[in-house]
């Protein structure tokens, strides 16, 4: 028997020998396949989960508190930090819901640029959830091979914000820079890659190989009213057959104008699921294309004209005093929105993003709540888990394709 | 005198703000909309406001009545997913809670936010029973505020760990943390007597420690990685001289300290 | 049957090498650091792609392993919560000796950007730390550098680990404390 300490801390304290013949198993918080900080405890009957309860916090910063602590605009890169798989997807969804409390629009060349780069993000993540699932249902060779794809699309936007993970790559009222030269190009070559690789490796590899179809299919099943009534949005809301996206329903940027396919599926399993990640890449590739005539036929205008809330641009603050005062005005005190609550949602690559601020007039948010898909969906875990076997739980983890650092914030 | 500083909202405010600066407000439309006129008319006496705030309709009920409000929303009016529930907290200024749920209908795609206040202390009842992503969203806002739920089914910490003290997102919380929060990994993993020898947390971001030789090189001379901190060893700070002005010689237009 | 032909005289042909032990020791030590997968927030992504396809981090002889009794090297890749300290302490009590800390990316340095309540500032509170990298979040080479600067560490430290100097903490009290 061990004896715990201060010093030598014995954290054991589940208890194995209990009457109703169940063990208990802990899983995580450090777990390699539990996609970050993800604890689950377990009861087993046998082989089969009787009783899942996730426990989740362990990724918990403060992320909503430090925004009633933060201007608009100092508040923007934390958000990077809420789904760092696709964090443009986050900065957008932020600033849009700044943009409709101020009532601004970004210029369209802006909106171009914001929707390619959001369409580029969502390759990334699901890329990204591609090479994990992989990995975590034991296929090795997917992981390196889409992370070589995710590689390439990390450069795109390191050429247009210079950063790899954190991009900030959004502003309140529009982008902060224009795209640099030859990106288009790289961007229609990285989508014609995607494409090829979609179909003929991972595709290949994947959809209809035998270990991985008995792996996925009839697991981690939803129906599509409990997927409505746990909450659960994006994919996994389209896994059961809702055709469901934000995108097309209430469309902001230019998906109005843009022509592609919402990938929905009957199966209610994981194998659909994985099937509509494979699927979106395609459409978010078509999209990326569709975009790049649009980009060409803008004005060379990035940030909103609003004086009252956002910089003018830089010659103008050189140039013009009015505009150097306003600009000393929003950089030492902030914006300062009008009275009001706005929730927007937006549909992040993993689900419904969408930020509920309110204002009180000042230049601090005055409460700001960040609606994360991942959050429902660990939520479901205790649902979803009960009656599977343990070698599934991994699975079902890996297809609700969840970010601990937006379910905890 | 002492700077007066607020003990029930702790939260950053404005340093400066304009005299004459009047705060404007998001417009709010009368309900027109044909779908969301309906949903008014189904919801009747429970409504005690109803307006349109940036495309979405903003109904205010009274606490007592969430529940049938949810239940007609839901079964009458089509709203089948609870997108957010949470609250604000206005404990400062009225003693109340905002609480709020955000409701979707899928086959309108309209988006209904029900709104209600909580006098400090009053619990609420649960909605779980019809969304049952309220299960996670009250136990957060359980944990981050202390506003109970009746019958929830495992109303419990959910975020911070279950022997937290205090509630994180209150305006009375600091946001750097009480004393219970600043000491709470040193208390949990090597007990209390080892609080002086971690020492305090550094809130400072920009903090420089003069005596510290690892993690801080010396300016103007050098001294061996984690050399003890000898005083006498102080050399004044050379500075280059220009065209304009020998820093080294001291001129009355440098000051050694703020006037 | 094969006849080896060695010239044992000549300088290139003898098959021993003559080292101290601790060489031989640090050697293999510091050509097989095997890293604990500690993925806590976004630098866990990092840490990945330094272990997949481009960045490659097998040829460095670092191959991650998903159990603290296996692993040499812990990478605190992200933000260290307060609820999660206690666990990432026992962790690192369950490796096996030597081991080493990297701490990697601002928040597990300093707390970061993260000046919160929950946030612990800095694991070097209750974990001793070899190697701080900075950065957020820090890109795979950066990382690459920081497991090369801690194998060139190894390689100084003497075999029998006696002196191996921690990060010593300075208390407010003035006496010196070290975490174990």
């Amino acid at each position: 028997m061990q004896v715990s300490n201060k010093l030598t801390p014995f954290f054991e304290n589940l208890n194995f020998e209990r009457d109703d013949n169940t063990m208990v198993i802990n899983f995580g918080p450090q777990h390699p396949s539990a996609h970050g900080q993800l604890r689950l405890i377990l009861e087993l009957d046998g082989e089969q989960v009787v009783k899942a309860t996730p426990d989740i916090g362990y990724l918990h910063r403060g992320i909503e508190k430090m925004a009633e602590n933060m201007t608009y605009n100092e508040f923007l890169p934390t958000t990077d930090r809420l789904d760092y798989i696709a964090s443009t997807s986050n900065n957008y969804a932020y600033a849009l819901a700044v943009e409709k409390l101020l009532d601004i629009e970004a210029p369209r060349r802006a909106q171009a640029i914001r929707t390619m780069l959001l369409e580029l993000n969502r390759i990334i993540s699901h890329l990204f959830f591609v090479a994990t699932h992989a990995l975590d249902v034991g296929a090795m060779s997917v992981f390196l091979y889409a992370f070589r794809e995710r590689e390439f699309a990390m450069d795109l936007m390191e050429d247009y914000c210079g950063a790899r993970l954190t991009h900030s790559a959004v502003r309140i009222g529009g982008v902060p820079l224009d795209l640099p030269a030859g990106w288009l190009e790289n961007a229609a070559a990285f989508c014609d890659k995607v494409d090829y690789e979609v179909e003929h490796t991972y595709g290949a590899l994947l959809n209809e190989n035998r270990i991985w179809k008995m792996r996925l299919e009839d697991v981690g099943v939803i129906s599509a009213e409990d997927a409505l009534s746990w909450g659960c949005t994006g994919p996994m809301l389209r896994g059961s057959g809702v055709k469901w996206d934000i995108r097309k329903e209430e469309p902001y940027e230019l998906y109005p104008e843009l022509d592609f396919d919402i990938p929905t599926s009957d199966r209610c399993d994981s194998y659909g699921r994985f099937m509509i990640y494979m699927e979106e890449m395609k459409q978010s590739t078509r999209i990326i294309r569709q975009l790049i005539p649009l980009y060409k036929e803008t004005e060379p205008q990035l940030m909103a004209h609003s004086p009252q809330y956002i910089s003018a641009p830089k010659e103008e603050i050189m140039t013009q005093n009015y505009a150097l005062m306003q600009h000393f005005v929003l950089v030492t005190q902030g914006m300062r929105p009008p009275k009001g609550e706005v929730y927007v949602p937006t549909e992040s690559p993993k689900g419904e993003l969408g930020f509920y601020i309110k204002s009180e007039g000042e230049p601090y948010a005055y409460r700001l709540k960040c609606r994360a898909p991942s959050f429902f969906h660990t939520g479901l875990l205790q649902n979803l888990l009960v009656g599977t076997y343990l070698a599934d739980v991994v699975t079902i983890i890996g297809t609700t394709n969840i970010v601990f650092g937006e379910v905890d914030r | 005198m002492r700077k007066y500083v607020p003990k029930d909202n702790v939260q950053k405010k404005a340093y400066y703000t304009d005299r004459f600066h009047v705060v404007p407000s998001v417009p709010r439309a009368e309900v027109t909309d044909a779908h969301f006129a309906s949903v008014v008319t189904a919801l009747g006496n429970d409504v005690k406001e109803a307006y349109i705030e940036i495309g979405q309709l903003v109904v205010h009920i009274d606490p007592t009545r969430n529940f049938d409000v949810m239940k007609t929303l839901k079964e009458t009016c089509g709203y089948t997913q609870c997108s957010e529930q949470s609250a604000v907290d206005y404990l400062a200024k009225d003693n109340e809670f905002e609480l709020f749920w955000q409701l979707l209908n899928i086959t309108e795609a309209k988006r209904v936010r029900v709104v209600c206040r909580l006098a400090n202390g009053a619990a609420i009842e649960s909605i779980e029973p019809l969304f049952k992503s309220a299960n996670f969203a009250e136990r957060e806002m359980f944990d981050m505020f202390g506003i109970k739920v009746n019958n929830h089914p495992y109303l419990k910490r959910i975020i911070m760990p279950d022997d937290w003290e205090g509630h994180p997102l209150l305006k009375t919380y600091p946001l750097h943390g009480d004393e219970f929060a600043s000491w709470y990994e040193v208390d949990k993993i090597f007990g209390k007597e080892y609080r002086d020898i971690i020492g305090p947390e550094n809130r400072d971001p920009g903090k420089v420690d003069i005596k510290d030789t690892k993690r801080f090189s010396r300016i103007g001379y050098e001294v061996p990685f984690g050399a003890e901190y000898n005083a006498d060893e102080e050399v004044p700070v050379e500075y280059s001289e220009t065209a304009l002005v020998n820093y080294n010689k001291k001129t009355s237009k440098q000051l050694d300290e703020r006037r | 049957m094969a006849q080896h032909q060695v010239n044992y005289a000549s300088s290139a042909g003898l098959p021993i090498a003559l080292t101290s032990v601790d060489k031989l020791v640090n050697w293999g030590r510091s050509n097989s650091l095997w890293p604990l997968t500690y993925g806590l927030a976004c630098c866990a992504i990092e840490m990945m792609a330094s272990g997949a396809s481009r960045y490659d981090f097998d040829r460095m002889g670092t191959i991650f392993r998903a159990s603290p009794r296996q692993a040499d090297v812990m990478i605190l890749a992200g933000t260290l919560s307060k609820k999660h300290s206690e666990f990432a302490r026992r962790l690192y009590d369950q490796m096996t000796e030597p081991k080493w800390v990297i701490s990697m990316g601002s928040c597990a340095n300093t707390g970061g950007m993260f000046n919160t309540y929950a946030t612990v500032q800095g694991v070097d509170r209750i974990i001793p730390v070899d190697i701080y990298l900075p950065g957020c979040a820090p890109r795979p080479e950066t990382l690459q550098y920081a497991m090369m600067m801690l194998q060139k560490k190894i390689r100084r430290e003497s075999a029998d680990m006696k002196k191996n100097t921690k990060q010593d903490l300075t208390t407010q009290t003035g006496k010196r404390a070290r975490l174990i």
